[in-house]
């Protein structure tokens, strides 16, 4: 035991004194810091742009309206379209003309129908328009106005019996799935890009061993599990110290920022703290997994060159559970993404999941981790093996299943 | 301290490399372990490190079955290499602490050894940044951080200039005077000569020749004289012998030097000496027969060849190929 902790702190060196690793923690954390700022920097400029322009921008840009019954009133249809005046025109050729003339202040053309019919016409509709669907609201109290008139009705009272509010008072007993969907999401992608990049990283630590020749000295130095855990505890740590990083500076500076960014991210921060524990437990569970299977395929190869070769068997795995779990997500408690919560090579993934969103039993959840945490240790001491076995063996790379072969051999 | 192996047995993919391998060393000597490429060398140490286990046969300190995690050894591989972007007081220290050592120790070892062998000025240095004879000295001094009682050094003057040798030989014989095994695995035979008492002479994995190098150098000399001449060249005197004597002494070998002859028979030195007289052969030199640990080797590696040949040829249908075919499949080296 003694070893692993002397092989981890060497290893960590290698990390922690690697340029790649300490720009690249620098980086992403500037990103993020950078992205959360980035509202308070853009509301700063259309403060300032508003100051001056807002006025002007508001009373320049116009919508037209056209509406030959003489069925609507301007001034109404003003208070439906906001951001910009509202003129009337006097044809359908005046509204083309003026929307296709170059710079024209003309945002968009209506032409009334009828009561319940309206043309719409607009030069390039962009993704975010929606004023055909303001002036139909505005059509909507049209007709029922219509109907009031024609029915002798009162009109504020016919409106306050059809458009009551309807107090709602939700009282969700187990998990709002609408709101946990996409920390879950967002998670469920995050495991699974931890994984394969770290992933990569142990193993090219493995094979660089294996490349510069240090390896025999290692193995006669050492236990190759020993080597092994040591290697591959000094990338998890690594791993979540660069995440953990990440994940201060983000946090930090949305806490900074937080009134500039509104609810539409609260959604994805505001995690439950029994989600956060299911997701280290397994996520640390499911890396430490793939990390020694990575580590043991980083022993199969000769050459760097070769390891996307080796390593492919890895990737696809992680992908297939990556694509189960995320497809399971709107069938939260069916049988599939239950027996992935199971298998200790999805669990990492599927369990905090069902933790989330799902209905799961206290007993499924520590049944599931004393299984993946027994195979990480399984898995430690068969990648171990492995690793010793293809220690000296140079040329072309070891098939995993040739690798396992031999084992059974010894 | 008595490191002993004893009919070692080792085969890869059906194929059976070791064949029995037994020899032993002792504290304060240093074995030369010696054989061509692919005899079984490198796979034989490979086998005492525990990189490879055997499929037969036992690796005993004192008695007992030897474990390398609980005996101090330093092993230079035939494979150098070490971590080229770490510097090389990190990398000695994380070695010597592997090994059991206390930080203290660990560095205090570092820098003992690397100015001992003259490369301490590259402590703080990456390795990648150093000469290849500098890497090499740095590895060596990486084997002997834990001040190991039984070093096994493979190659260890591959890439080495003079002056380096030089350094590394002092070293050597400093570990065989405080004691140490040294186990010595080289094909540059003057290096085994100069250093160690015993030999091992490994041939397609058996044990061809082993015991002291003084006793096999007496028992290879043994009935043969050197002969040279004032009055006549080696290929004269040759013919000369060989044409007048060869009822008294049979021709064995020759240098630039002298011809090495065999007595033959009764005959004694006198009675030669009294035959080349006869013959009016004006003596230049007259002697007892040292051979050198190459010639003990080629002779006995190339016999044992001789008699794989024949054995082979006798045994061979006119279509079976050459016998030199045999050992095509060995060209990869140790393994």
């Amino acid at each position: 035991m003694k070893k692993i902790g002397i092989v981890l702190k060497y290893e960590l060196g290698n990390y922690f004194g690697s340029k790649s690793y300490i720009i690249s923690t620098v980086l992403i954390c500037l990103l993020c810091v950078g992205i959360m700022f980035a509202p308070r920097v853009i509301n700063s400029f259309k403060d300032s742009d508003s100051d001056t322009n807002k006025t002007e921008d508001s009373k320049d840009e116009y919508y037209l309206v056209y509406d030959p019954e003489g069925l609507a009133d301007m001034d109404v249809i003003s208070t439906y379209l906001e951001g910009a005046a509202v003129k009337e025109a006097s044809g359908i050729d005046e509204i083309k003309s003026q929307l296709e003339e170059e710079n024209s202040d003309a945002l968009a053309g209506f032409v009334i129908n009828s009561t319940n019919s309206f043309d719409y016409y607009i030069y390039n509709k962009s993704m975010t328009d929606t004023a055909s669907m303001m002036f139909s609201e505005y059509m909507k109290v049209l007709v029922k106005m219509d109907y009031c008139n024609t029915h002798n009705l009162d009109v504020e009272e016919f409106f306050g019996v059809v458009d009551s509010n309807i107090d709602i008072n939700e009282n969700i007993l187990g998990k709002d799935s609408t709101q946990n969907y996409w920390y879950c999401y967002i998670l469920v992608i995050l495991v699974f890009m931890i994984i394969i990049m770290y992933g990569v990283s142990i193993a090219t630590g493995v094979a660089n061993e294996k490349s510069n020749r240090s390896i025999e000295i290692m193995v006669t130095t050492t236990s190759s599990v020993e080597l092994l855990f040591g290697k591959v505890f000094a990338g998890t740590i690594a791993a979540f110290f660069q995440i953990g990083l990440v994940a201060a500076s983000l946090l930090g500076t949305y806490q900074i920022n937080k009134e500039y960014w509104g609810e539409g991210i609260s959604m994805f921060l505001d995690i439950p703290s029994n989600v956060l524990i299911a997701f280290a437990v397994f996520g640390l569970g499911g890396f430490l997994i793939y990390a020694f299977l990575y580590g043991a395929l980083g022993a199969l190869v000769s050459k760097i060159e070769d390891l996307n070769k080796s390593a492919g068997t890895a990737q696809m795995l992680v992908m297939i559970v990556y694509f189960v779990v995320l497809m399971q997500l709107t069938n939260i408690d069916g049988v599939v993404i239950k027996v992935c919560s199971f298998l200790p090579i999805s669990s990492y993934s599927a369990m905090f999941a069902r933790v989330a969103m799902g209905h799961v039993e206290m007993w499924e959840i520590v049944v599931s981790a004393i299984i993946l945490y027994l195979s990480v240790i399984g898995m430690g001491i068969v990648g171990g093996k492995i690793f010793r076995n293809s220690t000296l063996r140079y040329g072309n790379p070891i098939k995993l299943t040739n690798a396992l072969r031999d084992l059974k051999k010894k | 301290m008595k490191l002993e192996l004893t009919e070692i047995k080792k085969s890869f993919d059906n194929k059976e490399i070791l064949h029995g391998v037994s020899f032993n060393v002792e504290s304060g000597r240093a074995l030369g372990l010696l054989g061509r490429n692919g005899a079984g060398k490198t796979t034989t140490i490979r086998i005492i490190m525990d990189v490879f286990h055997a499929d037969s046969g036992e690796v005993l300190l004192d008695g007992k079955p030897f474990k390398i995690e609980c005996d101090q050894i330093g092993y230079l591989p035939e494979e150098r290499g070490l971590y080229p972007k770490r510097t090389i007081r990190e990398q000695m220290i994380y070695l010597a602490r592997l090994r059991g050592l206390s930080k203290k120790k660990a560095a205090d070892n570092t820098e003992k050894w690397l100015k001992r062998l003259e490369v301490i000025e590259y402590i703080d240095r990456k390795l990648d940044t150093l000469s290849k004879g500098n890497q090499q000295k740095v590895q060596l001094a990486a084997t002997l951080v834990a001040d190991p009682d039984i070093v096994i050094l493979d190659e260890p003057f591959s890439g080495l200039d003079p002056v380096n040798s030089q350094i590394l030989k002092d070293v050597i014989r400093e570990l065989i005077e405080n004691g140490k095994i040294v186990i010595f695995s080289s094909h540059q035979m003057s290096y085994v000569e100069e250093f160690c008492e015993d030999i091992v002479i490994i041939n397609h994995g058996e044990v061809v020749l082993s015991g002291n190098l003084d006793d096999i150098k007496a028992e290879y000399g043994k009935g043969r004289r050197v002969i040279s001449a004032t009055n006549y060249d080696i290929d004269e005197l040759e013919k000369l012998l060989k044409s007048n004597l060869s009822d008294d002494i049979k021709v064995v070998g020759k240098n630039k030097h002298y011809i090495i002859v065999e007595l033959q028979g009764e005959a004694d030195q006198w009675h030669v000496l009294e035959e080349l007289r006869k013959l009016n052969i004006d003596i230049k030199n007259f002697g007892m027969y040292e051979p050198s640990l190459n010639d003990i080797f080629v002779s006995r590696v190339g016999e044992e060849e001789e008699e794989v040949e024949k054995s082979a040829n006798e045994d061979a249908a006119p279509d079976k190929k050459p016998v030199k075919k045999l050992f095509a499949g060995r060209k990869d080296g140790d393994k």
